[in-house]
């Protein structure tokens, strides 16, 4: 095996086109609102137009005898009928563990309550104006500081306080305070990152179609994890697990928010099921903002400690996390890898932290990319960057200092994170050199200019499956893949990750097309069903497809590839250790004549006709890969910006990403996952916010309250990449989908403080909006008259 | 109460006359999806915001989440579906791929319209550029959408 | 996010729109590019029951420039405007200010009817009507009527057009000498204007024979700056006559807050945008 894995290959490495552009280049992509099944009927959900508060009175009765309107599932019926959704990541203490799929007391505005079915969507909106929901409001909160006042309203009996995780992190309390006190300096601030809103262009939906004769519930979602929204929806409405089938069509991005199921799809099965014809349900834009889960919002109170020579001393972070109005299905899992990667590429004698998550009337956080390691690196880079102006040392310079060393990795850090491999300082260095490079000289025009980094670890690949038991987070952390050479030749990968923007449908080609010697377009990727792909726990999430689901492909394909070499050698009365694959030929090394296409070895095992004793039929072999530890993926982001004092704008001059993910399959989407992760990077730095009034109400609808990116926000950028292979994945690879969300706040924000010393101090808070920016430039009497 | 008002709406798309009965109030984002179930037009905001929808109509790239079916009886409509003639992809889509100018696809569409509305009009690179505002991708990063105009633009040039 | 359920004519002629307007009255609305009327069907934030499209009605997209007046038709599209050589020579502010107004695929649609009836506080269109001195002209069953940009423009979302009215034109007049500049900050390119400034000079030599200032975004409708306007004309754009400038404006306005501002950085960027665009209209470092 080893011989045959260790054959360089011909497409790893290599900017393979993708394979399933056509189709979404010609229309013909199938996304769940393409789907038109016959009969069927649309949903409208009702929800809670309150932030917090006892529903005391449903009446459909008016809805119900408008045009088109067919059923209305009132949250009663919906209650009987479901059990509550798990939270999968469950800290230690968490003081609820579930929610229900209808609450009796709402808790924030876009809670579902109900399901309302007619045969238009127009239709059913009609209907849903007129079903009347009655609301004993209770007082609510919105604020997390404010929520854990004494006078703040309890939202939940478990979590006293409004405190649903409390945790320490990292070294114990003590030693990280003795740590502190011993240092020569403590730069400590407090930093507020916004609520952001992961915006998939496509937004949730399903479709939902139950088949009384088999007992069968089908849904189709929009989702990155069929397997674990199938696990749940059979949970939630008490099925087996054999009855329900979870489809990802194509769906048009994830980020995060679509990492499970949510109550309103359960109603929509729900309603589906009662109705007996299919039911769609496409969340629309205003819906998402409430309806789907948030991401982000945190208040770091943080403290970097370091001696007069530089060195660091110590790292602590006392962490409130704003969980919205329950713990999602992640629940603090944010704030927990928040304060896990607070102490990145450095050395330090002590780090710690605490966690606390907080319960508010506003709608739940849940994950979004980067999940935790934007607001470490923000929290982080913009300490050390102080830290330097404290000393007067150079940034670089002072990063280069306490960097863990290539020669000191492996390495542990003080919350067990146990780096891998690579070569921090590189990246730093050559990030650093590239920003410089080709800078315009700067042109008088009365702005400020500056540089700033960010230099981060990322924890990447989520498994083994006995680390997520460690830390409660109840999904395995293994992927499986079937790797078949059919009896024509062609060959076909079942994975369960699930794909939705990534190019998995390329780039795990590539790994077994690489293994089988055959062509790409031989090779053809299958996923997003849970009734043909292997189970997978996690789905794709945590930057884990190409980690743990290519390793999985890779093994397999290993194998495969050995006994069709053991096959071959049989037919070609060759050694196998002698024989190449090439192009879907298997021949002997050096003398061509002697091979044998690859398809007619596929014929000869799917026939089992004279097969070498003791070879099993068949061309196919799976595999199960629980890697063996995670892989820490890393970067330097340099950013050059110009700063108007007058109007507070901030314009990236020049961005540069330096970036090490292991061994990279194919650069051309490597490099489309960091463009698009840096975009979402100055979203969140720049640009985005979700806002609430202080009555729980949210002040965001549509994408002109909520300032997404375009293309003039975000430049064209540098990106270059090292190779470090990760020692624990079969393939090197490393995760690497969320990494470019990671820095840019922090290396904007840093280079914000570098243009403008003055305000060094007050860059605390993200998005840095040209108001925001001018009032800490008024403030620190530097903001220009014009 | 009488029910709600329908038109007969006759109108072409990508070439080939149609004819629909629908509700007046019916977009022309949904008339094309859902009427007529050329479901290439993706709907992203429905308040003129993200382009995802954007087609051409009597040439010019519009947001068809904002027009009314009515409005379009007697026009000429296209979409993303009419652009590969004979399955093979257009001198833009190619650009697209080769340049990775998209991911999951959903945005892909409406930038493509606006494009070949731009193409067709005879504008120029920094105007094709220029129009990209007006398309919302959370994907790519724009970088190799533009390199993916520049692309297009410079085989253009080229032929 | 489907429009509620309403009426729908389409009529060919204005005389037969008018028609539909009397009879209706305030329970009708007007269509014209949609491109701010269909988003509020969409998130049902207006719910008419009777929709007039004034898209197929003859004769009201004529963009005309000559004697002295651009006079485009309501129905003209801002991409026709913004396109029109004869525009760009006589005005050229005015397809400046239009490049700012939306994408051009909403400006596809986007009418200069519709843009200024629907007065919407953030409007680049209106500030450049106000620094114009521009009219707008407004037709019923009844007569007709030439209303002055401010007597029209009555708050927010507001104007005097009544409920059997609509517009039919709006003229923006082309001053001799004048020379105007239109800036903007916006959260992002292409989204509405956080604040606005169209700013005119005439001059002679060193000396400013006449200034007209108007911003968008500072208030419920377009603000004219007179005071700021009086005390440039007879002088030079000097320093002293900037600060001055800012200080005026800054005491003529008091802009509310909203989501992506607050009122008093709007306020101070009104200064900041009118003195950027006194200097660059005026050319000499000051
Ligand atoms: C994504 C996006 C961004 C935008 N950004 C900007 C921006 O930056 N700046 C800006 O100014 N606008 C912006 N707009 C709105 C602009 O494009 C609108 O089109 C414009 O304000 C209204 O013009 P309309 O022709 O579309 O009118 P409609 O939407 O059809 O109508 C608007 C209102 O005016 C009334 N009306 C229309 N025509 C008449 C008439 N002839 N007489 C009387 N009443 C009439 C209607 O009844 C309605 O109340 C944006 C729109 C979108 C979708
Ligand atoms: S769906 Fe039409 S612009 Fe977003
Ligand atoms: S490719 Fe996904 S939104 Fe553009």
């Amino acid at each position: 095996m080893s011989d045959a894995m260790s054959r360089p290959g011909t497409l790893v490495g290599q900017r393979v086109l993708r394979v399933n552009d056509g189709k979404l280049l010609t229309g013909a992509g199938t996304f769940v609102d393409d789907l038109h099944l016959p009969g069927t009927l649309h949903a409208v959900v009702l929800r809670s137009p309150i932030a917090h508060g006892r529903l005391v009175a449903f009446d459909a009765a008016e809805a119900l005898t408008m045009p088109g309107v067919v059923d209305v599932l009132a949250p009663e019926e919906a209650r009987d009928a479901t059990r509550p959704l798990r939270c999968v990541w469950l800290m230690p203490g968490q003081g609820q563990v579930d929610y229900p799929v209808v609450p009796r007391v709402v808790r924030h505005v876009g809670q579902a309550l109900g399901v309302l079915l007619a045969t238009s969507v127009a239709a059913a909106e009609d209907g849903a104006e007129r079903v009347r929901m009655e609301f004993e409001e209770l007082p609510c909160v919105v604020d997390v500081e404010a929520a854990l006042g004494d006078a703040a309203p309890q939202l939940d009996p478990g979590c006293p306080g409004n405190v649903a995780v409390d945790l320490p992190r990292g070294d114990p309390p003590d030693a990280v305070e003795a740590a502190i006190a011993r240092a020569d300096h403590v730069v400590a601030m407090r930093f507020a990152i916004q609520r952001l809103a992961g915006s998939p262009l496509e937004a949730r939906g399903v479709v939902a179609s139950w088949s009384p004769a088999t007992g069968e519930l089908t849904m189709w979602s929009s989702t990155q994890v069929p397997h674990h929204a199938r696990d749940h929806l059979a949970g939630a409405l008490g099925l087996a697990l054999d009855r329900v089938r979870v489809v990802a069509p194509d769906v048009g991005g994830g980020f995060g928010p679509k990492d499970h199921l949510y109550a309103d799809e359960v109603l929509v099965c729900l309603a589906a099921m009662r109705a007996r014809v299919p039911v769609k349900w496409i969340e629309d834009r205003r819906e998402a903002f409430t309806a789907t889960v948030h991401g982000r919002e945190q208040i770091h109170e943080a403290r970097l400690a370091f001696d007069d020579d530089g060195r660091f001393v110590a790292l602590h972070s006392d962490v409130l996390a704003d969980l919205g109005a329950h713990p999602s299905n992640v629940g603090a899992g944010p704030a927990f890898v928040a304060t896990g990667m607070l102490e990145g590429p450095y050395r330090f004698d002590s780090s710690g932290g605490r966690v606390r998550g907080v319960l508010t009337n506003k709608t739940p956080a849940g994950a979004y990319r980067g999940f935790g390691m934007q607001q470490a690196a923000w929290v982080r880079e913009r300490l050390v960057d102080e830290a330097a102006r404290t000393l007067g040392a150079d940034p670089a310079e002072l990063r280069r200092r306490n960097m863990i060393r290539a020669d000191e990795l492996p390495y542990t850090t003080h919350t067990h994170q146990n780096y891998d491999s690579g070569d921090y300082a590189a990246a730093l260095e050559r990030a650093t050199e590239l920003v410089g490079e080709g800078l315009p000289a700067a042109p008088d025009d009365g702005r400020r200019r500056g540089v700033g980094l960010c230099s981060y670890v990322e924890f990447t690949g989520l498994g083994p499956s006995a680390v997520q038991e460690i830390v409660g987070f109840a999904l395995g952390g293994y992927e499986t893949a079937v790797v078949r050479v059919e009896p024509d030749g062609r060959a076909t990968v079942l994975t369960g990750v699930s794909p939705h923007g990534q190019g998995l449908e390329t780039s795990l080609a590539q790994l077994a097309a690489d293994a089988l010697g055959l062509p790409i377009t031989d090779v053809r990727v299958v996923h997003g069903d849970t009734a043909t792909a292997p189970y997978s726990a996690a789905g794709t999430i945590a930057s884990r497809s190409m980690t743990v689901g290519g390793g999985a492909v890779v093994r397999a394909a290993g194998r495969l590839r050995v006994k069709i070499l053991d096959l071959a050698g049989h037919l070609l009365e060759a050694a196998p250790g002698d024989l190449e694959i090439i192009q879907g030929v298997v021949q002997v090394r050096g003398s061509p004549t002697a091979a044998v296409p690859l398809r007619t070895v596929a014929e000869k095992a799917w026939l089992a006709w004279g097969l070498p004793p003791g070879m099993a039929p068949g061309l196919e072999e799976k595999d199960l890969h629980d890697p063996q530890d995670i892989s820490y993926s890393y970067a330097t982001h340099a950013a050059a910006v110009a700063v108007d004092l007058a109007t507070g704008r901030i314009e990236i001059e020049r961005y540069v990403v330096v970036h090490d993910c292991g061994v990279i399959v194919n650069p051309m989407i490597v490099d489309g996952q960091t463009h698009g992760g840096v975009a979402q990077g100055i979203g969140n730095a720049l640009l985005e916010t979700l806002v609430y009034d202080d009555v729980g109400q949210p002040r965001i609808a549509t994408f002109h309250d909520y300032v997404l990116p375009g293309t003039g926000e975000v430049p064209d950028m540098v990106v270059e990449h090292t190779q470090t292979p990760s020692p624990f994945i079969p393939g090197g690879m490393k995760g690497m989908g969320e990494g470019g969300t990671i820095a840019p706040a922090a290396a904007i924000g840093n280079a914000l403080a570098n243009a403008v010393p003055e305000i060094a101090h007050l860059v605390t808070e993200t998005p840095m909006t040209p108001a925001r920016v001018w009032g800490w430039l008024d403030a620190a009497g530097v903001a220009t008259d014009w | 109460m009488t029910g709600p008002q329908t038109r007969v709406v006759r109108f072409a798309v990508n070439g080939r006359p149609v004819q629909v009965t629908t509700e007046v109030r019916t977009l022309v984002s949904d008339l094309l999806r859902h009427d007529l179930e050329l479901t290439g037009t993706h709907v992203g905001c429905e308040h003129g915001a993200c382009g995802a929808c954007t087609v051409l109509v009597d040439g010019a790239p519009m947001r068809s989440c904002l027009m009314l079916a009515p409005q379009v009886d007697g026009r000429d409509v296209r979409t993303v579906e009419g652009l590969a003639v004979g399955g093979d992809l257009d001198a833009l889509q190619e650009a697209f791929r080769s340049e990775h100018g998209l991911q999951c696809g959903f945005c892909t569409p409406g930038i493509l319209m606006t494009l070949t509305g731009e193409r067709e009009a005879g504008r120029t690179v920094e105007d094709a550029l220029a129009a990209l505002p007006g398309h919302l991708c959370r994907c790519t990063g724009y970088v190799n959408v533009r390199a993916a105009v520049r692309r297009a633009w410079s085989q253009l040039e080229g032929s | 996010m489907k429009p509620p359920p309403f009426r729908y004519h389409d009529p060919r002629t204005v005389e037969e729109a008018l028609g539909l307007l009397a009879e209706h009255g305030d329970e009708a609305r007007l269509l014209a590019g949609g491109q701010s009327l269909v988003p509020l069907l969409n998130l049902r934030r207006v719910r008419p029951r009777v929709l007039i499209d004034l898209n197929r009605v003859e004769g009201l997209d004529g963009v005309d420039a000559g004697a002295g007046v651009v006079r485009t038709g309501a129905l003209a599209r801002a991409v026709g405007v913004e396109r029109a050589p004869a525009v760009a020579s006589a005005l050229p502010v005015l397809p400046e200010a239009l490049l700012h107004v939306a994408y051009p695929q909403v400006r596809t649609r986007t009418t200069i009817g519709g843009n200024v009836a629907h007065a919407d506080p953030a409007a680049e269109l209106p500030a450049v009507l106000a620094a114009v001195g521009g009219d707008v002209r407004l037709r019923s069953a009844g007569g007709q009527r030439t209303l002055g940009w401010s007597a029209f423009f009555s708050g927010r979302h507001r104007t005097a057009c009544r409920p059997d009215e609509m517009v039919v034109a709006v003229d923006f007049p082309v001053a001799e000498g004048f020379a105007y500049t239109f800036s903007e900050l916006t959260p992002k390119l292409g989204s509405f204007a956080i604040v606005g400034a169209c700013v005119g000079l005439s001059r002679s030599g060193d000396e400013v024979t006449g200034a007209r200032i108007a911003l968008c975004g500072v208030a419920d409708t377009p603000v004219r700056l007179q005071a700021a306007e009086q005390r440039l004309t007879g002088g030079a754009v000097d320093a002293a006559a900037l600060e001055d400038v800012r200080a005026l404006v800054a005491g003529a306005i008091d802009p509310p807050g909203d989501l992506h501002a607050p009122g008093g950085y709007r306020s101070h960027v009104a200064g900041v945008l009118v003195v950027r665009g006194l200097r660059r209209l005026w050319g000499a470092p000051a």
